[in-house]
């Protein structure tokens, strides 16, 4: 029984859904449609019950084995119900970080610690993102931001209310995306996201930053301003880092109009209008989209370095060293025709941001991620042609 | 409790009685550094007057887009527009006479951020150009320049000069004395540095021309995805990228939509008569191997205020540049909407003895509100004594008459003014009588006496003598104070509400015209937008494509008559154009904020700048005026526009007649394709 399992804790993350809305999930319905019948109703089990006693039959004589039961076989998991998938996945991703919280003279700073070698023995930790918060008078800059965007949200409503979940269907208005057409892509998105949420939530809670709602009483966001703390912009976080896997998927594809940077492009543009929407909304300054742009690209590597074993990425953001009277800007982040991001992010010489793109990976391929990767890969290929 | 007393004398005498009350107001009292834009009638050169008010020169800046020339130009009457610090302003207001002032109109609060009193004047370098090129010329509100329908290329303008007036000025280098001026240089190096990859990142392309900063809250509704200017500026002058048209450049400024919550009655006019005298000194650059090119301008902009004879101040700002007395050698012709304000009941005509009128004045109104009472033509006799008065909703009355002297305020215990009723007589060209009421707001977060709302009382009693049918009525309008949505002021609009005022016919729709024989004082006649009643300009009704009806809100003549001999000759609006598609889809469509996208307004404003389109392939070959082809736009070679026959066109209501006039591809529904 999957419950059994040592992550049937992970089952709780239908939790999340009040905040970054897997709605992805009820995607999978379709797998499950027994119709009007089936599951596990007492009127199933009595009909099943009765059912047998009329067909049952003695005891067969003899009886073919079937072969023993697959060792870690991904080749089974596609047998597996979605939330048995899903566990699996966070099976593997969950152990692959680790985040800490420590406090120094420049202020709180929190480091998401990637695990190496956990499967291969001689386990260690290396830095992959250490993130430092900006100050008080840096936020109050950014406060006026929040003032400015407001004159915008009459504009935006439509969107800011629909983004408040987890915003699959923006992507899929640009990427060809649904649950019947990918579900595997779906279901790795999802995995992300639920991945993401633990290392987001721990970030904003070790670094503590305010919501702009505490700053003034004329902020008046447009939509409840959720419990948890302000940066990085978990929004943010989630919406670069699916733009990004989304992209990497495309180009893993091979299909030729996915090759070109466009579609990266259109996918980021996505991703900073959500970001940005959240600053509409009065619940995010900037700069926590500006933190969680860097985690959440940074996470879209790591993710598929955990698929594949190959390289990943480390990065930096230092709070106090971001220029308050600058705004969310991802180009300064990002580079998409290369699929990198950029080694130093600064404004004026001032860095505020950095980023190792060639960090050695472990060589080795996680079966049941990579199972999944390749299914969502093969969503993207290009079919036709042959005249 | 209010009272109404007459003015001290020594506080009464002032230029414009309306900038006097909104200097008074609350938020303005004590602030004597603040900025205002202030539109200014002098006698003799601009460097005259700035000899004049050397004593305030700190006070004042003269925008560089006057150059030598126009500052040495002499005149015995001429308007310029400035910006000033309220103490400049009150000092003009009172002293006029030492400063060779004749008139005065205050403006908009512009803060001191948005001024620069170091620019350069702008490079005024030829522009050679096409034989056939005609310049598209466009005032208006949230122009979102870098549009794909402005554009030849990724990277490439039609935009040759933008005027931004809400931008912060560039640190070093501007060319404006007020915002930004950007040449298609400029605007060309921010669409290459606001390319990223495929895309054009226009957020950051507007943050990048100072339209947008949301940081230090500077505004344009081109951060929306309908913006006023955007539209409009498509529908006169946006072609397909990949048409890389060369032959109508644009020329455009952007005026504030929303510098400040100014809540005393900002009057955009000076704003305007700044951008028009930019944008005439950059047409001039266009040069053709014939000459300059000729030069077709667009304001979709209307004022309720103003005599509605053709005489009004901005009635003469194009006649000022381009009048028959110039002799400027560029052909400009200028289009201008009918205004919307058919059915507000924002007129009213006082025709007999005594006229009663029920003004209401709305709760929650943050901003003033003004009425004018035009008293008849006079060409130089004894004004016809009129007298005012008006009851407010708590019974306070006052009564106000030509021969006056002082006007009549109406305070509170501390003195502090919440209305006030002025007469002036305004000399040559107009040359009428002028009683105007000043509404206080009647909601405030500040600290201020609030005017009553509720029904306002107003009778206008005149001695007619013994032949009292020829007497002229003294004609009343509400100035418009209606804050669009989106927009932070909070005027909510006064309007008449006399109860013989017959708002909707036999079937439930409302009167289009007002009934014959009707004793409402409240008209429809003369809702004419008081921009457009000028001699030269082509003013736009708007039909409704569908039903084939003039569309319900569309301004219409006639005008004030008798009048001026330099007043317009005109009946009413001089054409119709499509302002709906119908009554269910009202507006039309054309561009959104963003390139690639398409929105729906509408208005007499989206009808004039079709006509500025179609006038833009006439004007180089038309003989006669600008008024001349509208009177007949079929006459030559039609282009693009043909006959729309109208249910229920008059000559007030829309001139020569209903005209379809094709605008483009990109626009789904082609217009001229019935």
């Amino acid at each position: 029984m999957p419950r059994e399992s040592g992550y049937s804790g992970y089952s709780g993350y239908s939790g999340y859904s009040g905040y970054s809305g897997y709605s992805g999930y009820s995607g999978y319905s379709g797998y499950s449609a027994f119709g009007g019948f089936g599951g596990e109703s007492p009127d199933a089990a009595l009909a099943l019950t009765t059912n047998r006693d009329g067909i049952v039959s003695s005891k067969l004589d003899k009886i073919t084995f079937p072969a023993p039961g697959g060792w870690d076989d991904p080749e089974t998991i596609k047998r597996l119900s979605p939330e048995v998938r899903a566990a699996l996945y966070q099976s593997e991703l969950a152990p692959s970080v680790e985040v800490t919280a420590s406090l120094s003279e420049a202020g709180p700073t929190t480091t998401v610690w990637r695990r190496m070698g956990r499967k291969q023995g001689g386990e260690r930790e290396v830095k992959m993102v250490e993130m430092t918060a900006p100050d008080i008078t840096q936020l109050a800059t950014q406060l006026d931001y929040v003032m400015g965007y407001a004159q915008i949200r009459t504009d935006r409503l439509a969107e800011v209310t629909a983004q408040i979940g987890l915003s699959e269907p923006f992507y899929a208005t640009i990427g060809y995306m649904g649950p019947d057409r990918t579900p595997y892509t779906l279901a790795l998105l999802d995995a992300a996201a639920a991945f993401s949420f633990t290392v987001i939530q721990r970030t904003k809670f070790s670094l503590g930053v305010k919501r702009p709602i505490e700053f003034s009483p004329q902020v008046q966001p447009m939509i409840p301003t959720p419990t948890h703390a302000t940066l990085p912009s978990g929004h943010a976080t989630e919406a670069f880092m699916i733009a990004r896997l989304l992209w990497k998927l495309l180009l893993a594809s091979k299909a030729p109009q996915y090759q070109e940077s466009y579609w990266g492009e259109m996918l980021m543009r996505q991703a900073s209008r959500i970001a940005i929407n959240r600053t509409v909304a009065g619940v995010h300054f900037p700069v926590d989209s500006v933190a969680g742009a860097i985690l959440g690209l940074t996470l879209a590597q790591h993710i598929e370095a955990e698929v594949k074993g190959t390289q990943w990425t480390s990065s930096s953001f230092d709070g106090p060293a971001f220029s308050a009277k600058e705004d969310f800007n991802w180009t300064q982040i990002y580079d998409v025709s290369d699929d990198m991001m950029f080694p130093r992010m600064e404004h004026d010489g001032c860095v505020w941001g950095t980023s190792v793109a060639d960090r050695k990976g472990t060589g080795q391929v996680s079966p049941i991620l990579s199972w999944l990767w390749d299914k969502a890969v093969s969503e993207w290929a290009d079919i036709g042609g042959a005249g | 409790m209010l009272k109404w007393i007459a003015a001290d004398p020594a506080e009464d005498d002032v230029l414009s009685h309306t900038a006097d009350f909104r200097l008074g107001r609350a938020i303005h009292l004590d602030e004597p550094k603040d900025w205002w834009s202030v539109l200014l009638e002098i006698e003799g050169s601009i460097d005259a007057f700035a000899e004049r008010a050397a004593p305030l020169a700190e006070d004042i800046i003269i925008p560089v887009s006057y150059d030598s020339e126009d500052r040495e130009a002499p005149a015995s009457r001429q308007p310029f527009v400035l910006f000033a610090r309220q103490r400049a302003v009150t000092a003009f207001n009172y002293e006029p006479e030492a400063f060779g002032i004749l008139s005065l109109l205050l403006g908009a609060e512009t803060p001191a951020r948005f001024l620069d009193r170091h620019a350069t004047p702008p490079p005024m370098t030829e522009i050679p150009v096409s034989d056939d090129t005609v310049v598209m010329a466009v005032i208006d509100d949230g122009i979102g320049i870098a549009h794909n329908l402005f554009r030849t290329g990724p990277t490439t303008s039609r935009v040759q000069f933008a005027a931004i007036l809400e931008a912060e000025p560039l640190a070093t280098g501007s060319h404006a004395s007020v915002g930004r001026a950007l040449s298609q240089q400029d605007v060309e190096h921010l669409l290459t540095q606001c390319t990223n990859g495929a895309y054009l990142d226009e957020d950051l392309f507007y943050t990048a021309t100072g339209q947008v900063n949301y940081l230090t809250q500077v505004f344009s509704t081109v951060a929306l995805r309908r913006s006023h200017g955007t539209h409009v500026t498509a529908l006169a002058a946006g072609y397909e990228m990949e048409a890389n048209v060369a032959n109508r450049p644009i020329i455009c400024a952007a005026l504030p939509a929303r510098v400040v919550e100014d809540t005393t009655g900002v009057s955009f006019l000076p704003s305007l008569y700044l951008a028009f005298h930019m944008l005439v000194k950059q047409a001039r650059r266009f040069k053709t191997s014939a000459g300059r090119a000729p030069v077709q301008f667009n304001f979709s902009y209307g004022n309720s205020g103003g005599p509605h004879d053709g005489t009004g101040l901005f009635a003469m700002l194009f006649e000022h540049y381009f009048g028959a007395h110039t002799q400027c050698p560029q052909k400009a012709w200028l289009t201008l909407p009918a205004g919307n304000s058919n059915l507000q009941r924002l007129h009213a005509q006082a025709t007999g003895a005594k006229t009663k009128l029920d003004l209401d004045v709305l709760p929650d109104d943050r901003t003033t509100s003004e009425v004018q009472f035009w008293t008849p033509f006079n060409e130089g006799r004894e004004p016809m004594p009129v007298q005012v008065t008006v009851e407010t909703p708590h019974g306070a009355v006052s009564v106000l008459g030509t021969t006056d002297t002082m006007s009549q305020r109406l305070i509170d215990e501390d003195g502090r003014e919440a209305a006030r009723l002025s007469y002036e007589f305004i000399g040559a060209p107009v040359m009428r009588g002028l009683f105007t009421l000043n509404i206080n707001a009647t909601a405030s977060h500040l600290d201020e006496v609030l005017a009553p709302s509720g029904t306002w009382r107003l009778e206008i009693t005149r001695d007619l003598g013994q032949k009292p049918i020829e007497v002229p009525p003294v004609e009343v309008w509400i100035r418009r104070d209606e804050t669009l949505p989106g927009f932070q002021p909070g005027g909510r609009q006064a309007f008449f509400s006399n109860d013989d005022y017959e708002r909707f016919g036999a079937f439930g729709l409302p009167l289009p015209v007002d009934p014959k024989h009707t004793t409402s004082p409240i008209r429809r006649a003369m809702t004419i937008s008081g921009f457009a009643c000028g001699q030269a300009p082509i003013t736009v009704a708007a039909y409704t494509e569908r039903e084939e009806v003039v569309s319900l809100y569309s301004g219409a003549g006639p005008l004030n008559r008798p009048s001026s001999p330099q007043a317009s000759d005109r009946e009413g609006p001089d054409m119709a154009a499509k302002g709906d598609d119908s009554f269910v889809l009202p507006g039309v469509l054309s561009a959104g904020s963003r390139s690639g996208t398409i929105v729906r307004q509408g208005g007499t404003s989206v009808a004039a700048p079709r006509v500025a389109r179609a006038a833009s392939s006439a004007i180089a070959a038309a003989s006669g005026t600008a008024r001349e082809w509208a009177s007949d736009p079929l006459r030559d070679d039609p282009h693009g526009i043909t006959r729309f026959d109208l249910k229920d066109g008059t000559s007030q209501r829309t001139g020569s007649g209903g005209y379809a006039i094709a605008v483009q591809d990109h626009l789904p529904r082609p217009d001229a394709e019935r």
